[in-house]
């Protein structure tokens, strides 16, 4: 797993996009399929920076391919117990002027993984998620 | 990087990557848009969920001035996250 440590803030996202970049390269892949993989970490990061309580200023992001797969795991130590999984699913069915744009970030990564996964292990918040890798 | 062009009347570019870095900035530039706009996304390049906000703001606000804002082309995996967000159709994207 290629892991990287990076400052706990909206600002590094240009950072992730670089990172990702690196990992596509490594293994020839074409960098236009990285959108779904930008778009799974910016969201998973984002909610760190915005919700979790606590946490060190750095968060830690880690990239593997393997079977078909491109797995991202972020780490962010000192953190409270932190679950965004159980927010409620936004009703995107709604009219317009009842529209709101919160809890999309989750639904737009639940639409793009295979699996995922939120834990927290002796203060640590660890996010798992699964996608299918470009082919 | 986000850019939005103003492209004539009633018409602007959208540009670059709408992500929760440039999104605070970029609803900025949207709220100096007035009357019914058409905004060329051809070069939009990478939208998330802030940037959906942005747009979904600058809709809401538009439609309630009784104006339109139509989004067009966009390219496909832009065009997905609008989807997504049950937004594509309000926007004119099909």
């Amino acid at each position: 797993m290629l892991v990287r440590r990076f400052p706990r803030a909206v600002g590094s996202l240009p950072l992730l996009v670089a990172f990702v970049r690196e990992f596509f390269a490594e293994r020839r892949w074409d960098p236009d399929q990285a959108y779904d993989v930008d778009l799974v970490l910016e969201e998973l990061f984002t909610n760190m920076v915005r919700h979790a309580r606590g946490g060190t200023s750095e968060i830690e992001v880690g990239l593997a391919a393997g079977d078909g797969a491109l797995t991202l795991r972020l780490r962010d130590e000192g953190v409270e117990p932190w679950d965004p999984s159980q927010a409620p699913a936004p009703d995107i069915g709604r009219p317009l002027h009842e529209r709101r744009p919160g809890g999309l970030g989750l639904h737009f990564i639940r639409q793009l993984t295979r699996d995922l996964r939120f834990e927290h292990v002796d203060g640590t918040a660890i996010v798992t998620a699964v996608l299918q890798a470009p082919r | 990087m986000f850019r939005l062009d103003t492209a004539g009347e009633g018409t602007v570019r959208l540009i670059g990557r709408l992500d929760g870095e440039e999104a605070e900035r970029a609803l900025k530039a949207f709220a100096a848009l007035e009357g019914s706009i058409v905004a060329d996304c051809s070069e939009l390049d990478y939208i998330s969920s802030a940037g959906i906000g942005v747009i979904l703001a600058t809709l809401q606000r538009l439609t309630r001035a009784g104006h339109t804002f139509r989004l067009h082309p966009v390219q496909p995996r832009v065009r997905n996250v609008f989807k997504y967000a049950g937004l594509a159709q309000m926007l004119g994207i099909e």
